[in-house]
């Protein structure tokens, strides 16, 4: 079981009021090569500042207060707005919003499901609401990826379904093999992420835990699991969203509206 | 002798903007019937309907006398095939490729459909990209046959292709309509509808000029 009671060593106030000469530094050198940014710069540093205050105000909050149903409905926020950005990215595709939420959601409640089910995280907000936020990153990716590449196969691929919907396949056959082409497309990115994990990049789950001071093979295990369950995530999402999608496309007379 | 296909006062509007108006007319059976006129006349809008790919705002289509709607639509389209202006290739080789739209034909099906098409040399196994422009076409016409239709709707199916490619597609056609297959044929080229078509519907925007045999076409005369 994977849970967090550590006392990590991190910066305290005055070292993140330190931390400020850095934006100092950010803000001189857009101003002395005349960039045009200085504003964007403060403004980005001020939002972060806040954003995150308030973030880390509420998770306080839900992990003293309101337990596992308060992470997971602060996952359900996630997911909501996670198949909103989906969704957005796949314009032109009927019905792409309530697709896409949906395709996240079916992604994030088995992955986590099966994650807390089977015991293998502590079902403490503290770990629900990162590794949900995780999981729900994964399957927006997944349903995000596989939507827009169904919508670009519909339009370039347009005379190709049409032919086949005229030799009389159904909506569904017809568009097979672009459904396929999509759903590579999307878990190509998952697939190599897991390929190269720990040899090009160092996730931020095993960042988090070295800087908290965990010893690095346990930190490993806890990488095994995110890396698994990201693959999971964006499978199960890319494919509910190309299923659902695929219903939407076609008219009841077997003909490509999308 | 009642026709295959009919058209009863179909109208299509688009965004507003009429496509058909009050279209009526019949394609015989056995014959070769060209949908003639200009550009933006309607001709591919009018060839669509005929499969269903796209429904009238009003009026009807119907195939022997019904409806269109009031058969399955996979059985219209089995029934009623089409082939494109620009030959798609589905599948990775010419085997392949028949089989699209009938996963059980033999092999001995495939060649024979080849040998009607024109392509008798071609090897089952040989890659479909590496085809020529005619072949492909020519291909796509065997890959509709393959599913046994009725009817063979042609949407200028030599419009990419060059003049000798062009050539042997009509040869094919119109060899198929001396098997008793009824064949529309959409075409700009006016000496290509006098050479294959029977009968002939000349669509000028959205209506319907002429219609009766090709023999006695005022608007293909003008070709000669």
């Amino acid at each position: 079981m994977i849970a967090a009671s550590l006392q990590p060593s991190v910066p305290d106030w005055y070292g993140v009021a330190a931390s400020v000469l850095l934006v100092g530094i950010a803000f001189f050198l857009v101003l002395r090569e005349r960039l045009g940014l200085g504003r964007e710069v403060l403004v980005a540093a001020v939002r972060a500042a806040v954003q995150l205050v308030a973030v880390g105000a509420l998770l306080l909050v839900l992990f003293r207060h309101t337990g596992l149903p308060g992470a997971l409905a602060w996952v359900t926020a996630m997911v909501l707005l996670a198949g909103r950005v989906a969704g957005g990215r796949a314009r032109g595709l009927p019905n792409a919003m309530r697709v896409a939420t949906l395709a996240v959601a079916v992604g994030t409640a088995s992955t986590l499901g099966l994650l807390l089910l089977a015991q293998v995280i502590d079902t403490s907000g503290r770990v629900v609401v990162p590794v949900g936020g995780m999981v729900v990153t994964g399957a927006m990716q997944g349903a995000s990826l596989t939507l827009q590449r169904m919508r670009d196969e519909a339009l370039t691929g347009r005379r190709a379904v049409e032919a086949r919907l005229a030799l009389g396949l159904d909506g569904s056959a017809a568009f097979a093999p672009h459904l396929r082409t999509a759903l590579r497309t999307a878990l190509i990115p998952a697939i190599d992420g897991t390929k190269v994990v720990g040899l090009i990049s160092l996730p931020g789950a095993t960042v988090g835990l070295l800087l908290a001071g965990v010893n690095p093979l346990t930190a490993i295990r806890y990488q095994v699991v995110v890396m698994y369950m990201l693959l999971g995530a964006a499978a199960v999402a890319g494919v509910v969203a190309g299923r659902l999608a695929l219903r939407t496309m076609f008219d009841d007379a077997h003909r490509l509206v999308a | 002798m009642q026709p295959v296909l009919a058209l009863d006062d179909v109208h299509v509007v688009r965004d507003g903007v009429t496509v058909l108006d009050g279209i009526t007319a019949q394609i015989a059976p056995g014959r070769c019937t060209a949908l003639a006129g200009p550009s933006g006349a309607g001709k591919t809008t009018l060839l669509r309907l005929l499969d269903r790919l796209e429904e009238p705002t009003s009026g009807s289509v119907l195939l022997h006398g019904r409806p269109l709607p009031s058969y399955d639509v996979l059985e219209v389209r089995r029934r009623v095939g089409l082939v494109q202006q620009v030959p798609v290739l589905l599948g990775s080789t010419v085997l392949d490729d028949l089989r699209v739209g009938r996963p059980v034909l033999t092999e001995d099906e495939a060649v024979e459909l080849l040998g009607r098409v024109g392509l008798r040399d071609q090897a089952l196994s040989r890659a479909t990209a590496s085809l020529s422009g005619g072949e492909a076409q020519r291909l796509c016409l065997g890959r509709a046959l393959a599913v046994g239709p009725e009817v063979l709707l042609l949407d200028e199916p030599t419009s990419a292709l060059d003049a000798v490619a062009a050539k042997s597609v009509e040869r094919v056609v119109r060899a198929l309509v001396e098997e008793g297959l009824t064949a529309v044929l959409v075409s700009h080229d006016l000496r290509q509808a006098r050479r294959l078509a029977d009968d002939v519907v000349v669509l000028r925007a959205g209506r319907v000029e002429e219609a009766g045999p090709a023999a006695d076409s005022d608007y293909l005369a003008g070709a000669s």
